[in-house]
Order: structure tokens, then sequence, then C-alpha cells
């Protein structure tokens, strides 16, 4: 085993074995339980850190690959990491994230009385999105797939006491697991074909055009079923809004570096045969543009912050999903990595308010004077730059480097609404941003927690993150050199007309926000919310979640209740019907073990003279 | 004395152990009748050995191990039967049934 491999290896083993510990040894040692997990994600931090240093190279990957259960006539299942740029900066991003979100929740969870389960959960995440990002082949993507959403389902119902983050947890797992048929579906038709389906030898084959265009056309929609559940798109979004239940250190991880940021990593490790599907990828492509429009909307009337960075996430999905659909990997992932920065940074932001005001209302926030958490604001307003698009911070180029692919590519319609998402993104970010922190503070407000305990390690992980946004910008290159594969590039701070257009777009949006929640004396009611019928159709989801309360969960309903009166009435009946026919033969039959000696010898003495007359053949 | 007198006289004693083993409730009587059926076999094998042309000698055998036999299970039945008294103050069929299902 090679160092990288071992790294590979080591990175991977170290939180499932914390994971393991904790839940089975240290359910009642937070403390230790904690440290555990911070500990091992440290470890697979460095692990990645070093694979990055080493392994992410431009045109190398390196495979490795054992054959864990030999199936004769086939491949076999093989178990492997596959180390590429991709792969090592995923991974990377996973560690990174998930070690700042397990430091603020020191802070934000402190006293939970499942804080101990609440980490080993947290590191099973973990463990399942490392997996997924190094698996070697589909098989092995498939298993780890459904660990991530294992994972979710038992972080977004983490207060499973309450319904609603039960409810919640459950929407979550059913609707990823409607795209999941596809996704199964199509690494099976991949296994049949390919033996174990090792990517690299797949992307090969469909670069190399070895599968029929049908065959790569059906592969690609199915595959892409669950990309769309996973990453929250298309018709499968609505849950991502509902598992705002979850804790708020959940959300920003689930949101930024694992679970949607799952769906949008396999359509770049896959690539090579999404493009080979070009019709597929121009559905993709509108598909993802409708969806970024649509939450958008959503987000422009939602009154809960959490649920305003949820849609932002949807649309910011949908960026990343352009890009690949309009065929750069480059920018898709580098637009996910920045991403991956400022929505944690967002989110763990929110968190110090949600934490402070006990309220996820932006206005009541702004009412119990937020601006009081120093490292709250600076999160809040840097990540609220960063996701504008505001030109020194790190969603400005690689929300550039997306519009330009789309530009280059996509044709003029694409281009044209994909900057009026942009320009949308700009004005609710800051709506959410004003509304929050520009409230008149209600008067009888103390400050007496000001400086609440963990607020530390609340803090440590937002400022890190803070200065990240200034940071990760600049790595566009960096991908491009590695992941572009003879794209042009232009240098970061190249203007032409598009980044004007982009920035112009983004200061109407934030002036737009300003004016109707920011400004001195403002309203704080937007456009949107003074048309009511729009409003109450914006903030319902576009009455998606009715529309299919009334056909899918209905018509599901109907189908479980009737296999429900199959179960009780035709299974459990014939079950019951065989036990209460046996009990009931037994006792009619023990009434002939009465007790009385003689009537034995009678039931003898006539048995033996049946025998008799039967063996010798009757009577004469 | 034909052979259809000494089957009859078998049979009929048979008959009288059976209805007797199914009447009465005493166990004692209960053995007397067993007894009854028992002497009716060793009538029957005396019989169709002495009269129908074969050894009558071995029937004989055959008959005295068997009296031997059925006095020593006798003695054995009868000394049980005091243990049940012993126990359940009765030996009346009817009330030992503590065996029932």
């Amino acid at each position: 085993m090679t160092a990288p491999v071992l790294a590979a290896v080591v990175a991977q083993a170290t939180p499932l074995a914390a994971c393991l510990v904790i839940l089975v040894t240290l359910r009642r040692q937070p403390a230790a339980a904690a440290l555990l997990a911070i500990g091992s994600l440290v470890v697979a931090l460095a692990a990645a850190a070093y694979l990055v240093a080493v392994v992410a190279v431009p045109n190398v990957h390196t495979l490795a690959q054992v054959v864990w259960l030999p199936i004769s006539g086939s491949a076999g299942l093989a178990f492997g990491v596959l180390l590429d740029p991709l792969s090592t900066a995923m991974a990377l991003v996973v560690a990174a994230v998930t070690l700042a979100v397990m430091v603020y929740s020191l802070g934000y969870m402190a006293g939970d009385p499942g804080f101990a389960r609440y980490y080993g959960f947290l590191a099973l995440f973990a463990w399942a999105m490392l997996g997924l990002v190094l698996a070697s082949n589909l098989l092995q993507t498939l298993v780890f797939w459904e660990l991530v959403g294992l994972a979710s389902f038992l972080l977004i119902g983490f207060w499973f006491e309450r319904p609603e983050p039960a409810a919640a947890a459950r929407k979550a797992f059913v609707m990823t697991r409607i795209g999941d048929v596809g996704f199964l579906f199509g690494v099976l038709l991949l296994i049949r074909t390919m033996g174990n389906a090792t990517i690299p030898n797949l992307l090969a084959a469909a670069e190399g055009g070895a599968f029929s265009p049908r065959f790569t056309a059906l592969v690609a929609a199915l595959l892409l079923m669950g990309v769309i559940g996973k990453s929250a798109q298309g018709p499968l979004f609505t849950w991502l809004p509902d598992a705002m239940e979850g804790p708020t250190p959940v959300s920003a991880l689930l949101h930024s570096a694992t679970m949607v940021a799952a769906g949008v990593y396999l359509v770049a490790r896959l690539h090579g045969l999404f493009a080979a599907a070009p019709d597929v990828m121009r559905v993709l492509l509108w598909l993802a543009l409708a969806t970024a429009l649509a939450s958008a909307t959503m987000a422009m009337v939602a009154a809960d912050i959490k649920r305003v960075l949820a849609y932002s996430t949807i649309s910011q999905l949908a960026y990343m999903l352009m890009a690949l659909a309009a065929g750069s990997v480059a920018a898709g992932f580098f637009h996910l990595v920045t991403h991956a920065g400022f929505k944690a940074l967002l989110f763990l932001s929110s968190g110090i308010f949600i934490h402070h005001a006990h309220s996820n209302e932006m206005k009541v926030i702004a009412t119990r004077n937020p601006r009081s958490q120093r490292a709250g604001v600076i999160g809040l307003v840097s990540g609220s730059l960063a996701l504008a698009g505001v030109i020194p911070f790190s969603g400005y180029f690689s929300k550039e480097a997306v519009l330009a692919t789309l530009g280059a590519r996509a044709g003029t319609a694409a281009l044209v609404l994909a900057y009026a998402g942009a320009g949308l993104t700009a004005y609710y970010t800051f709506r959410m941003v004003f509304l929050t922190l520009r409230g008149a503070r209600a008067p009888d407000v103390t400050d007496a927690h000001a400086r609440a305990p963990g607020a530390t390690a609340m803090a440590a992980p937002v400022l890190v993150l803070s200065a990240l946004t200034l940071l990760l910008g600049w790595l566009g290159g960096w991908f491009a050199a590695r992941l572009g594969a003879g794209e042009a590039t232009h240098g970061p701070l190249a203007f032409g007309a598009g980044p004007l257009a982009a920035l112009t777009l983004a200061a109407l949006g934030i002036g737009l926000a300003w004016v109707e929640y920011g400004a001195r004396g403002a309203a704080r009611v937007g456009f949107v919310e003074r048309v009511p019928a729009l409003r109450d159709f914006f903030a319902n989801n576009w009455y998606l979640d009715r529309l299919y309360a009334a056909t899918v969960v209905r018509a599901g309903a109907a189908l479980a209740r009737a296999a429900r009166w199959h179960d009780q009435t035709v299974l459990d009946g014939a079950t019951d019907g065989f036990a209460a026919g046996t009990v009931g033969g037994g006792r009619i039959l023990a009434r002939l073990q009465n007790g009385y000696v003689q009537v034995y010898v009678a039931i003898a003495v006539s048995l033996l003279v049946a025998l008799a007359v039967w063996l010798s053949g009757g009577l004469p | 004395m034909s052979l259809t007198t000494v089957l009859g006289v078998a049979t009929a004693l048979f008959g009288v152990g059976l209805y007797g083993l199914l009447q009465r409730r005493s166990l004692v009587a209960m053995l007397i009748s067993i007894e009854l059926m028992l002497a009716s076999i060793a009538i029957n094998i005396i019989g169709l050995t002495a009269l129908t042309g074969l050894d009558a000698s071995v029937g004989q055998v055959v008959v005295l191990v068997m009296v031997g036999v059925a006095a020593a299970e006798t003695a054995i039945a009868l000394s049980l039967f005091v243990a049940v008294h012993r126990a359940a103050h009765t030996i009346d069929v009817e009330q030992l049934r503590e065996l029932k299902g």
C-alpha cells in the first residue's frame, strides 16, 4: 500500500472508528465523545491535506482497489480509493467543514442530552461522505451514497422527540429515496455492462464511445434522478427547507460539503459519462435554471433565516449543476468549494443569532440586539457578500466562472436567466441581512447573556470561515489547471461585459434590498410581499408540497393502507387462523385424554380391532 | 371336543374379560379381568397346538410359562395398587384421573 492510499484509508477509517466507539461506549461521556470525534476529524483533515499536496497534480489519478467478494464469471465486489485532484480536493473540503461544524457544536449543542450521540452521528456523516468522495467504483459509491442519506436522516431528526423534526427527517429520506430508485437502476445497468464499474474504466468507455447513445442517455438520466433528489433540484427540492428542523450546525454541514454536495460531486465525478449524453445535459441545464429562479422567489418571502439560506442553497446548487451541464467541471466544482465555505459560514453565523435570540424568525432576531454578536455579524455579512457575488469575496469568482461557462456554451437565453438569478440572489441575501441586523431594538431586552458559555467555540470557526471567503476565490486557476482539461481560462480579475453585468446586478439587488429593508424608516416589506397572492404562492414552495400531498402522497398513503389491510387481514388472518385451528384442534383432541383409564382401554381395543380388520383385508 | 368349541370358549372368556376391564371401576377387578383375558389366550394356545396335529407339549410349555409370568405380573400389580391406595386412599379408576389432558 503506497503512502497516499494509506492516507486515504486513514482518512476514512478514523471517523468510522470514532463513530463506533462513541455510539457503543461513550454515550454517557459527552466530553470524551466530542474530543474523540474532533480528534478523528483532525486526523482525517491532515490526511486529506496530505493527499491534496501529493496527489492533486494535473492529469494524474491513482486507483487502488481490492476485490472484496469475488464472484465467478463477473468482476466481483471491489472496494478501493480513487485519488485525483477532484476527489482529494473534495475530501479536504468535507473534512474541513465537518471539523469546523464539530468545533462550533461544542458551543451550540452544549448541554443537549444527546450530545454524545450527536457527535457520533457527525462522525458517521463524515465517514460516509469521505467514503463517497474517495470511492473507486460505482457500487461503493452507491453504498456510501445511501449512508450519507442515512446520516442526514439521523441528524435532521436529531430532536426526534418533537414531531416536526421527525417529519422533516422522514420527508428528506423519502424524497431523496425517490431519486435514489433511479440512481440504483442506473448503477445496476452499468454494473451489468461493466462488471464492478470502476470509475476510470467507466469514463474511458463512455468517452471512447463503447456505449450506444441510447444506453448512455438512459444511464445518465437514471443517475441524474439520484442527483436531483440528493442535491434538492427540480421537483424534488421541498425536503431541503424542511430539513431546517435539524440543529443549525447540521444544516451548515448538510448544505455545504456533505449531503447536497454529493449529487453535484457525482455529476463532476462521472462528467465524462454525462457529457456523452448531451440531450440529458440540456434537460439538466434548464431544470437547474428553473430551480435556481424558483427557489430564489421562495427565498424572497421566507421569514425564517434558515429557510432563506436553504432556498439559497438550492439555487446555488443549481448554478453548480448548470456549469456542469454546460460542460465545465472546473467551474462547477470551484463553485461547490467556495459555496461550501460561505454557506457553512452563513449557517454557523445564523446559528449564533438563533442561539442568542432563541428564534429563527429574522424579525424576532432583529429585536434582540443581534449586533452584540460580533462574530455572527462578521460571518453573516462576509458570507452574504460572498453569496451575493460581490467582488473580493469567493462567491464572485466562482459564480463568474459559472456564468462565463454558460455564456460560452449554453446560449443567450440561459445566460440571461442565470444573470437574473444572480441579481435575485443578491436581493434576497441582503433582504436577510437587513431584516436580521437592522431592526428596531425592543426596549425590554437586556444583554444578560450577551456572552453565552461556549461563545468562543462558536466564534472561532465562524471567523476562520470568514477569512476563507476572502481566500477561496483565488483558487479558480488551481481548479482550472487540474480539472479544466484545456478550457480557456481568464484571470480572476479579468473584466469584460460579463463580470461587469454581474456586479451591476448584484449592486442593484443589494440596493433594492437596502431601499426596502435597510434604510432608516424603510417599510421592511418587499415588492413581492405587497402582493398577497404572490407572497403566499412563493412562501408555500409554489404549493408544490400541497400538490405532492394531493397526488403522490395520497396515492402512496392509499397504497400503504391497502398493504396494511392485506397484511392485517389476509396474511395475519391466515397465520392467526392457522394458529387458532391448531389450538382448537388440540382442545378437541385433549377431550380424549380425560383421565379415565377405561376410556383409553376402549379406544385402544377399538383401534386394535379396526387394525385387525384392515390388515385382514376387510370383514369376510 | 372340537377346535370350534375350544375357540368359542376362549373367545367368550376374552369377551367376559374385556367387558370386565371396561366395566369394573376397581383396579383389582380390572386386574382379574385382564387375568381372564390372559387365560383365554392360554386356552387358545392349548387348543390350537393340541387339536391341529402339532406337538401338544410345545403349547403346554408355553402356557405354563405364561401362568408363571402372569403370577409375577399379578404380584407386581397388586403391590402397585397398595401403593396407589396409600397415596390416593382409593383404587377407584374414576377418581384416579389426575393425568387428564
